[in-house]
């Protein structure tokens, strides 16, 4: 009995730590070879220590705050808006992508349409917004629903169409409800392809809101990034929020998969299923190694003990 | 078990005098295929399916054995004739929930629990709770499935999902079982355990089914009696009454009277492409 090993190029940790250490090593490169070219080296790479650094020194940069409380107390503002817009966005998403369901009409109205919110650039579209609430506050919400909107309704629906003919005809049989074919088979069925779009619309509604800080000057990611852009202020604190908000949008993206596996139990019962043949592998794997060792060890008896007999 | 054999045999002789549960009458279905011709799918069928009888509408494909079956279902419309079932027409059968149906695939809900998947049509039905439970607990021990319930359908092989396909359909005590080629995807030893269990679920329950397949083995093996269809246009061409005893056992597959029934049904098709 052979047993196949997993390559280690195949597994997922390996691929993981891999890729981490390849942009360090990358950017280490990057930062030696930046440092002797550039007049100023810290605008434009700085190596991975100094940005560490920056981010444990409690040197104050700014209104007697060190550049770590600046990331963090101008995120506050900015994330919690993202938040909000994201909701808003997803919720309208959803409730669309169900009325375009639910009428035909509704869906040839409304749905070629949709696709040019996605393509007006957000650049244009912020400052028209700012200009109509007067308050950053609002515009960071809008923008971040207005971009969270699209992946949502566009997944969703096409969540609602993936339901099979052979399921509505099942329902039929059973004489079901208009309400009760949407309650028990079309909106489980598009849960899967819902959670998508809010994984694709979770750092989009994050950029967009920093996005908008950068429109006014009171506070928020995006308003300390020009600053520190223009040296307004330490010039870590722009490294610290680009390295912050990539984590904040990965970090999004991972949480609405983790809520997707909390509450789906079909999802948790394959992954139970996953891992308790991944266990079931690596005892038999282990019982196999034990047998081969046994039978080398029985082997090598064998043949001293023929030999010893032919010695006889 | 003789008993048995003597009072199915016997219900079988005296078939005409039972009551009857399904009669088509000049049946012809014409759908316009994609060039918008004019395509029969069936013409002048006329059929009378009697209560607690097997009966297996045979075909190759495109004979319109399935419309034959939708149009009972109330899935399709028929365009020429009529179906009464139990007096009543098809639709008023369906919206009373008298109907179960078994589809080819299992068609099963993969966020739903085999149990849950089980309980999906006595929702419909707004059984309460305990009683939905109950209902699916006894199903899933009439398939076998009990260790199963909290599984979920992609854990299961093709012919447990059959099964639990099964119970499902016979979970809201339907009047009558309409199957549409259910074991044709799967292989033969889980196919010849699931006609036992048909069988069996049948005789303890006696149901009406109206089964559609393509195996000539399996209709003559199950049925009481066979209507071959023939395609082009899809008509009815013959019935064949299946006189083997009940209970049936796989060893009669291998009987004299099994084949001469097997051949008897082979040369009732028209146009003789078989």
């Amino acid at each position: 009995m052979e047993m196949k090993k997993v390559p280690l190029t195949k597994q997922k940790w390996f691929q993981v730590l891999f890729w981490i250490l390849f942009i360090i090593v990358a950017w280490e490169v990057g930062a030696s070879v930046v440092a002797v070219t550039k007049r100023t080296p810290e605008n434009v790479m700085p190596h991975l220590y100094q940005i560490l650094a920056a981010a444990f020194s409690t040197k104050p940069v700014s209104s007697g705050m060190s550049a770590t409380m600046v990331v963090l107390t101008s995120a506050r503002a900015t994330l919690l808006r993202a938040f909000g817009g994201f909701l808003l966005g997803a919720a309208l998403g959803f409730v669309f992508a169900l009325l375009m369901q639910m009428s035909k009409a509704v869906e040839k109205m409304i749905f070629p349409y949709l696709m040019l919110i996605q393509l007006i650039p957000v650049l244009g579209l912020a400052p028209i917004v700012l200009a109509i609430t007067g308050d950053i506050n609002k515009s960071r919400i809008i923008i971040a629903a207005i971009l969270s909107f699209y992946p949502v309704a566009n997944n969703t629906l096409a969540g609602f169409k993936s339901v099979s003919k052979e399921r509505y005809e099942l329902m039929a049989t059973y004489a079901a409800k208009k309400y009760q074919i949407y309650g028990k088979v079309l909106i489980p069925a598009a849960s899967p392809y819902f959670f998508t779009g809010l994984k694709i619309a979770a750092p989009l509604a994050v950029t967009a809101s920093i996005l908008v800080d950068t429109l006014q000057g009171d506070g928020g990611l995006g308003c300390m990034l020009s600053q520190s852009l223009k040296h307004a202020m330490s010039i870590y604190v722009f490294w610290l929020i680009v390295f912050f908000s990539a984590f904040v949008g990965i970090f999004s993206t991972y949480l609405i998969s983790f809520i997707e596996f909390i509450t789906s139990p079909a999802k948790r019962a394959a992954w139970n299923g996953r891992s308790l043949e991944k266990k079931h592998r690596r005892a038999a794997m282990k019982a196999a190694r034990k047998e081969y060792r046994k039978e080398k060890e029985d082997g090598r008896d064998l043949i001293s003990q023929t030999c010893s007999e032919n010695k006889a | 078990m003789a008993n048995a054999v003597m009072e199915r045999s016997a219900q079988t002789m005296d078939v005409e005098s039972k009551e009857v549960e399904i009669r088509v009458d000049h049946l012809g279905v014409t759908f316009q295929d994609n060039e918008g011709n004019d395509v029969q799918a069936l013409t002048n069928v006329n059929l009378t399916v009697h209560k607690g009888e097997f009966v297996s509408l045979l075909g190759p494909s495109g004979c319109g054995k399935t419309t034959l079956l939708r149009c009972v279902a109330d899935l399709q419309e028929p365009t020429e004739g009529e179906i009464k079932v139990g007096g009543k027409t098809p639709r008023e059968i369906r919206m009373a929930q008298k109907f179960g149906f078994v589809f080819q695939q299992p068609v099963l809900f993969d966020w739903r629990t085999v149990k849950k998947n089980v309980e999906l049509p006595l929702e419909m039905m707004y059984q309460t709770k305990e009683r939905r439970s109950k209902r699916a607990d006894e199903m899933l021990e009439m398939v076998g499935l009990t260790n199963f319930a909290n599984h979920y359908p992609g854990q299961l092989s093709g012919g447990m999902q059959q099964r639990v396909n099964i119970a499902r359909a016979l979970g809201i005590r339907p009047d009558i079982l309409l199957m549409d080629e259910p074991f044709s995807a799967l292989d033969e030893f889980t196919k010849e355990k699931l006609h036992e269990d048909l069988l069996r679920i049948w005789s303890k329950t006696n149901k009406t089914i109206l089964f559609v397949t393509h195996n000539i083995q399996e209709a003559v093996f199950l049925s009481d009696r066979v209507c071959v269809l023939s395609p082009h246009p899809g008509r009815l061409s013959a019935i064949v009454d299946i006189t083997l005893p009940r209970p049936r056992t796989l060893d009669m597959r291998e009987t004299p009277e099994f084949n001469e029934l097997v051949r008897q049904v082979r040369d009732s098709f028209e146009g003789g492409s078989l």
